[in-house]
């Protein structure tokens, strides 16, 4: 569903031309759970950025779902990422002011979707994540697990074909990055693609695929077919 | 865009400006002090520049002949030596008056006389008398609370009649129906044939070389009376040619001296043509006897053509849109960096709607929306700083510790006042403020890359 076809992505300035991506090739199947682990510096969120239509790359091609989006407008982008990705990231992007009902709803606003609709979705993916009672609650008065859950589930409420995750765990201690990459592991067995960057290689190891970037270019470290157990984490108490 | 969006903008504007309260009060503040300096200029540019009988602007005329002398250095100190004089003399008045080409005419001009109100409590006191011709009440449309103006045989008369105006009217009869009641004016009897209603033309078209925004007479005498009583002239008299003088009344009447107005009512244009060309007949015919020593520069303007050539809008009138203008330019500007300093700050949750979905056009128009609600709110303030304004202006300047009659505060009122159509400019300059300081930074911040703001957050 996902493929790049030789992507560059280049950065210039007057002086200087940085190449963070050179000549990726990559294909993405539905249902897949794909690590992307590599150095600092990397590419590995320009990466995702390109994957989720953030940034236009330099040369290349890209093809979502068959669709060219290579060079696409900005209104059809951002038509694309509202309606088939969502994202979680790093520092979990919360509006603070806003509650947690109000921070799931976002990306439905900019689908005109109707009311009734919206709140189906939004307490179901709240539910989903365990916190359907907290829906007034402001993002200060949660935990950074918490935190991220109502990211994810505001990721969940469009019902996206893809899920970009760019170091969900980043910010969370060990027992909360458990919680959140058991949650992606139900996520992605309900069906839905999750590209997940990552520098801990324990979490690596729990995705079925493991691509590694160096230098803007990718290689394959590991692939686990749909069949075989994720290497799984100690459990912890949600 | 659909009603839902323009609700979810409207939403989002509310809470961002709930959400930084002294922000959105500083813009505000700035378009309120912006548009309370534009809207006080251009209410009184707007009161003092309408024409108050557009109706009929086209169907009046007033009547100017150029019987100046010779051109000389004195022509340098006149404003508009272009211009012949605004006022005609008598006997130029009373050989215009012989033509029945205009479906009306009226010469006149503004006299005082005592009037001895013969009650107990009253002294005589003084008042202001336009000495007119029959044909003013109808040329101008003037209302009347009783009765009519006088017939044009009561003219010849002169039959002693008079017409009040309110105010006068009120301090005589206590406002009642003084049709056929006796005034004594001048030491004698003068018989009311009727009373005007409110009447109060701004500009005073019919009377601007000598006020353009005054309050008008008293009361109102036939014309024929000015040579049986020898009624003073309280305007102007202006002597054009080296040689003429008034030094008696008898002067007045027969010397190159001119202090009359004198216009005429034709609605259709062949009457114009045709009058003009009697105009001009009769000044080459004076030319005979060493008078109109200039060449033909006879003029018969409309009413908005006499407005202009009066310069009732002034330079400074002009000059002081114009700096209010500026003033709102430059609130405008500083509104401007306020919203760009605030979007911007506010990049990181931008980036992140542009994430999730937000096209470029979403957010400009959702940060349009928001300098636009300002702008209204700015706004509204605004008029209300505009109406203190021009409340301080009235009192300032047109109230009068020796005449705070109610004519002379209507007249007050009437030259600062905000009509619908300056309410509705208001609530326009408000929205097009609001969009022009918000246009750049709005597009500014659709503009951002939002993986910049992502990760960083």
């Amino acid at each position: 569903m996902i493929e790049l076809q030789d992507v560059g992505k280049a950065y210039r300035t007057d002086l200087v031309e940085t190449h963070a991506l050179r000549g990726v090739t990559l294909h993405l199947e539905p249902g897949e759970f794909v690590a992307i682990t590599g150095p600092s510096g990397s590419g590995k969120t320009t990466l995702l950025n390109v994957l989720g239509l953030l940034e236009e790359a330099s040369s290349g091609r890209y093809l979502l779902d068959g669709e060219d989006v290579s060079g696409l407008k900005d209104d059809r982008c951002s038509r694309i990422r509202n309606e088939k990705l969502g994202f979680v990231f790093q520092s979990f992007n919360l509006i603070p002011d806003f509650d947690i009902y109000d921070n799931v709803e976002v990306p439905l606003n900019y689908r005109g979707m109707p009311r009734a609709e919206r709140h189906r979705r939004i307490t179901a993916a709240l539910e989903r994540v365990g916190l359907g009672s907290r829906m007034k609650h402001v993002p200060a008065q949660l935990s950074g697990g918490q935190q991220q859950r109502v990211a994810i589930a505001r990721a969940l409420a469009g019902d996206p074909r893809v899920i970009l995750a760019d170091e969900p765990t980043g910010n969370l201690d060990t027992e909360m990055s458990g919680q959140i990459m058991d949650l992606l592991e139900e996520i992605n067995a309900a069906g839905t693609t999750i590209v997940m960057v990552t520098h801990n290689p324990d979490l690596a190891r729990r995705a079925r695929r493991h691509i590694e970037i160096t230098d803007g270019r990718v290689s394959e470290r590991r692939r686990t077919g749909p069949q075989e157990p994720l290497a799984a984490a100690a459990p912890t108490a949600v | 865009m659909t009603r839902f969006m323009l609700l979810h903008d409207l939403r989002l504007a509310l809470r961002s400006m709930r959400h930084t309260p002294v922000l959105t009060a500083l813009t505000a503040g700035a378009i309120a002090c912006g548009i309370a300096a534009a809207m006080i200029a251009l209410t009184l540019y707007h009161a003092r520049s309408g024409n108050p009988i557009w109706w009929k602007s086209d169907q009046l005329f007033a009547v100017t002949l150029d019987n100046r002398g010779p051109p000389g250095p004195q022509d340098q100190f006149q404003r508009h030596p272009e211009y012949p004089p605004f006022l005609v003399t008598y006997r130029d008045a009373k050989a215009l008056s012989q033509s029945n080409i205009p479906t009306r005419s009226v010469m006149m001009y503004r006299s005082v006389g005592i009037i001895e109100p013969g009650k107990p409590g009253l002294k005589p006191f003084s008042a202001s008398i336009r000495m007119t011709t029959a044909d003013f009440f109808q040329m101008f449309d003037v209302p009347f609370l009783f009765g009519s103006g006088w017939t044009r045989s009561a003219d010849d008369g002169p039959d002693p009649v008079i017409v009040l105006g309110r105010q006068l009217n009120d301090k005589l009869f206590a406002g009642a129906n003084s049709v056929g009641k006796l005034v004594t004016l001048h030491g004698r009897q003068f018989r009311v044939v009727g009373v005007i209603d409110n009447w109060m033309p701004v500009p005073k078209f019919y009377d601007l070389p000598l006020n353009s925004f005054g309050v008008p007479e008293d009361l109102y005498m036939p014309f024929g009376w000015t040579t049986a009583l020898q009624m003073p002239n309280a305007g102007i008299v202006s002597c054009v040619t080296p040689t003429a003088k008034v030094g008696s009344f008898n002067e007045l009447l027969t010397q190159d001296c001119v202090w009359l107005e004198y216009w005429v009512e034709m609605p259709r244009v062949a009457q114009r043509q045709r009058f003009q060309t009697f105009v001009d007949n009769y000044v080459r015919d004076q030319k005979q006897y060493g008078r109109f020593v200039r060449p033909l520069n006879n003029r018969i303007v409309n009413v908005s053509t006499w407005l202009a050539m009066n310069d009732v809008i002034g330079e400074e009138s002009r000059l002081q849109v114009a700096l209010a203008g500026l003033f709102l330019a430059v609130c405008i500007l500083n509104t401007l960096g306020l919203m760009l300093a605030k979007f911007l700050s506010g990049a990181p949750v931008t980036g992140l709607r542009r994430a999730l979905g937000a096209s470029r056009r979403d957010i400009v128009r959702q940060h349009l929306t928001e300098v636009v609600v300002v702008g209204i709110f700015g706004g509204l303030c605004g008029l209300l700083l505009s109406s203190l304004g021009l409340w301080a202006i009235r009192t300032l300047t047109y109230n009068s510790a020796f005449d705070n009659s109610a004519e002379r505060l209507a007249l007050a009122q009437a030259l600062s006042h905000m009509d619908v159509t300056m309410l509705l400019l208001a609530a326009l300059v408000s929205v097009v403020a609001g969009v022009l300081a918000g246009i750049y930074p709005a597009w500014r911040i659709g503009r951002m890359q939002p993986a910049l703001f992502l990760k960083s957050q």
